[in-house]
């Protein structure tokens, strides 16, 4: 389970990046946040994984917090970046290996490692190759595998489908689809309304650091999701022309 | 968790190109170093021996006391293969005189036989580790932080239970254990080149010096991994952290050292030697003056109207040697060395004063560039080297300060034994055969001899006397400081090195605790 109680975050130079999100995601649910760039989806996950400290608010991994038990939390969790690189001159058994120990999978065998690489869509020729070979989509199917192979109550994915084909995407979020199923927490920031449309069970969408929308899969099946998104997004355009224009 | 990112480091900087290049340059400059300091070790051995030789052939030729005039020859160091030190500026030979205190050894230099060939570039093993560690230790580490941000691993890994001391102490660790080595790997090298090269034999205390050597070099090491650490700590991008690597190599290799010897020479003066010399001279010419007043006076008190010799051979620093001359000359001369050869040894005491206060300048000013150059690990590093090995300016310095309490010695047995005083400082014929001018006419007169003709008497020819027995006055053995009293010189070098690595790490923890890993 994940959660946030009236999370905040203002940087440095005074951006609030962050203002009092409010958010639970309970085992067995996928989450999209949408919103543009910069509308606070990445702040939200960095201070999941505590990459970031909050300003002010709290923030909860399996109702441990993450500001006091930062290392515990992330026993619970996995992650799956945009535009990972991993080690190029690992193979992707290599990557995944080392992923696993630094996550706790001290036991694993070859063969785990293989039937995970299979169930995220892997070439069985790609196993052993080294990661510098692998395209990017490739790549973020090992990035996904380590975050499967973690077996975390909790996934965080921050822009998984970006660059993706669509077939990969696709696979991706039958993947996603399965995790839910065994119970899994899953909190995906995406630009990627149609996935969302497709398989989240709630959807929130973020604006300047606020989210300003919840609707769960009846309400945002009924309201048209891309007619609010879109919504949301036009104002956010037309509020940046006339910051542009002042 | 350390031992698991370490050993993926390892891994990964194992198969990197810059491994192998570092590698291969070690393969290639350290045998090439190492062959050019044996020879030259050889080479300054070979010297040293033949210069031994005819040091040894001279004192077993003497046959008077004046002529005891030591040349002390300087053994090679077999650590200078090592670290050259200044060992390149000095010379091999000191001449111990009654005259002067020894200041710095003259003679050969441990430079090739061709000076023409002194242009020549050559860099002595602790030079090729200090440059080639550093800068393998900085292209290693400039990106050890930023590359894992740039590729994305960084937040992998920090989504996992890693701390930041862990990850930094993971990341250390693997790069430690990437060049240490190459390092241990250079000094195998090292170690196989001079035991299969003839003619060099290392002592235990030689070997000891040759495993701390590698302990300072470890040390150093890790300065430049943690200094490389910071500098990625504080980077955000691999492009701006290699630039500034690369200016902080350049700085701290090339920069400091040279601007050390310029600043120690601008802020501490040094008296110049002309004007040294120049005082000298003058000390000289007042005991050459109070010599001829002496020379004068004695002759006055014996009433004589000259002094004669048949055969004298005279030279610097009271060398003075001769047979077949009358009673008068002999007495004239044991009168004269009884008041000039502690004379000799007052003009020596005075000259003194005058070369002490240009070595402590000179002292000052060494000590002055070598504080300033702890601006530079890789100095100090040098610094330490050259302590290890003994051609530091500070184990010349010991050296020479040997030599003088030795030439104190020596002094001291020709005062012991009243050598100043007697015929034997300057004739091997027994005064019994000693004859009186008028004696001395009155035989040629009588035909005994004939001085015009040559005909004289064999105990007036030097061919005629056996060298002195000598073994009684001392001789110089070089006290070399053993391996524990050269760890103590070194020791505090040592911690220095050890105190700047022990702040870069402070350093590199706080700037990490900071360090964005979005």
């Amino acid at each position: 389970m994940l959660k946030a109680i009236e999370l905040s975050k203002r940087y440095e130079d005074g951006h609030l990046a962050l203002d009092s999100l409010n958010l639970e995601i309970k085992p067995g649910e996928i989450f999209f946040l949408l919103g543009a760039n910069g509308a606070g989806k990445t702040t939200t996950i960095n201070l999941f994984l505590n990459f970031i400290e909050p300003s002010s608010g709290s923030l909860f991994i399996n109702d441990i917090d993450v500001v006091k038990s930062p290392l515990e939390t992330k026993k619970y969790v996995s992650f799956v970046s945009e535009n990972v690189m991993l080690y190029g001159n690992f193979s992707a058994r290599q990557n995944l290996d080392f992923f696993a120990r630094l996550g706790g999978k001290t036991t694993l065998t070859k063969t785990d490692y293989y039937n995970v690489m299979r169930s995220v869509g892997l070439q069985e020729e790609a196993f052993e190759r080294k990661l510098k070979t692998f395209s990017k989509g490739m790549r973020q199917k090992v990035g996904l595998a380590i975050a499967i192979i973690k077996d975390a109550d909790n996934v965080i994915l921050d822009e998984p489908t970006s660059g993706l084909d669509p077939k990969s995407a696709s696979e991706l979020m039958q993947i996603l689809v399965n995790l839910r199923n065994k119970g899994k927490s899953i909190l995906m920031c995406t630009h990627d309304i149609f996935r969302a449309k497709a398989v989240a069970d709630r959807v929130g969408i973020m604006k300047e650091g606020r989210l300003v929308m919840l609707r769960n899969r009846e309400e945002f099946m009924q309201d048209d999701l891309e007619k609010i998104y879109l919504h949301y997004m036009q104002e956010a355009v037309m509020f940046d022309d006339i910051n542009v224009i002042a | 968790m350390i031992w698991l990112i370490a050993k993926k480091d390892f891994l990964l900087n194992l198969t990197s190109p810059r491994f192998i290049i570092g590698f291969l340059l070690c393969v290639v400059i350290i045998p090439f170093t190492m062959i050019v300091s044996v020879d030259g070790y050889r080479n300054q051995r070979r010297v040293y021996e033949v210069d031994q030789a005819e040091v040894k052939k001279n004192w077993n030729e003497i046959k008077v006391y004046s002529a005891v005039r030591p040349v002390v020859v300087a053994e090679p160091q077999p650590l200078g293969i090592f670290t050259r030190g200044v060992s390149d500026n000095m010379g091999n030979q000191v001449n111990v005189r009654l005259g002067e205190y020894p200041l710095f050894p003259s003679g050969h230099a441990g430079t090739r036989d061709n000076p023409l060939l002194n242009a020549f570039f050559s860099i002595d093993f602790t030079t090729v580790i200090a440059i080639l560690m550093s800068l393998l230790a900085l292209v290693f580490s400039y990106d050890l932080f930023t590359r894992e941000r740039e590729e994305g691993t960084m937040k992998l890994v920090f989504s996992n239970g890693v701390g930041r001391v862990a990850f930094l102490a993971a990341k250390f660790t693997g790069l430690f254990i990437t060049l240490v080595p190459i390092l241990a790997f250079s000094f195998v090298l090292s170690i196989l080149i001079i035991v299969l090269s003839p003619g060099v034999a290392f002592s235990p205390s030689d070997w000891t010096g040759v495993v701390l050597l590698f302990g300072a070099a470890l040390i150093y090491l890790v300065v430049f991994i943690l200094l490389g650490m910071l500098i990625s700590a504080l980077s955000k991008k691999s492009s701006t952290a290699i630039v500034v690597s690369l200016l902080a190599w350049v700085w701290l290799l090339f920069l400091v050292p040279d601007m050390a010897y310029y600043g120690a020479q601008s802020l501490s003066k040094a008296v110049p030697y002309d004007n040294v010399a120049f005082s000298l001279d003058e000390v000289d010419r007042a005991f050459e003056k109070a010599t001829d007043e002496r020379w004068e006076k004695v002759q006055k008190e014996m009433a004589l109207d000259g002094i004669g010799h048949w055969n004298w051979n005279g030279g610097r620093d009271g060398y003075d040697e001769m047979y077949g001359c009358v009673y008068e000359t002999y007495e004239f001369h044991r009168r004269l060395n009884t008041w000039r050869e502690p004379e000799r040894l007052a003009s020596a005491d005075k000259k003194w004063v005058y070369q002490k206060e240009w070595l402590d300048g000179l002292i000052k000013q060494e000590n002055l560039r070598k504080v300033l150059s702890w601006l530079s690990p890789a100095e100090m590093f040098r610094q330490v080297a050259s302590s290890l090995c003994h051609t530091s300016p500070s184990s010349y310095l010991a050296y020479m300060d040997q030599v003088r309490r030795y030439r104190e010695s020596l002094v001291r047995y020709f005062e012991s034994k009243k050598l100043f005083e007697s015929y034997t400082y300057f004739t091997q014929q027994d005064p019994a055969t000693f004859l009186t001018i008028e004696q001395m006419n009155q035989m040629e007169r009588d035909g005994f001899f004939d001085t015009q003709n040559f005909k004289v008497p064999e105990h007036w020819d030097s061919e005629y006397y056996k060298p002195l027995n000598l073994s009684d006055v001392p001789v110089f053995v070089y006290q070399q400081p053993g391996a524990l009293a050269t760890l103590g010189s070194a020791m505090g070098l040592i911690a220095a090195l050890l105190g700047v690595a022990i702040v870069v790490l402070i350093a590199v923890i706080a700037a990490f605790m900071k360090y964005d890993v979005r």
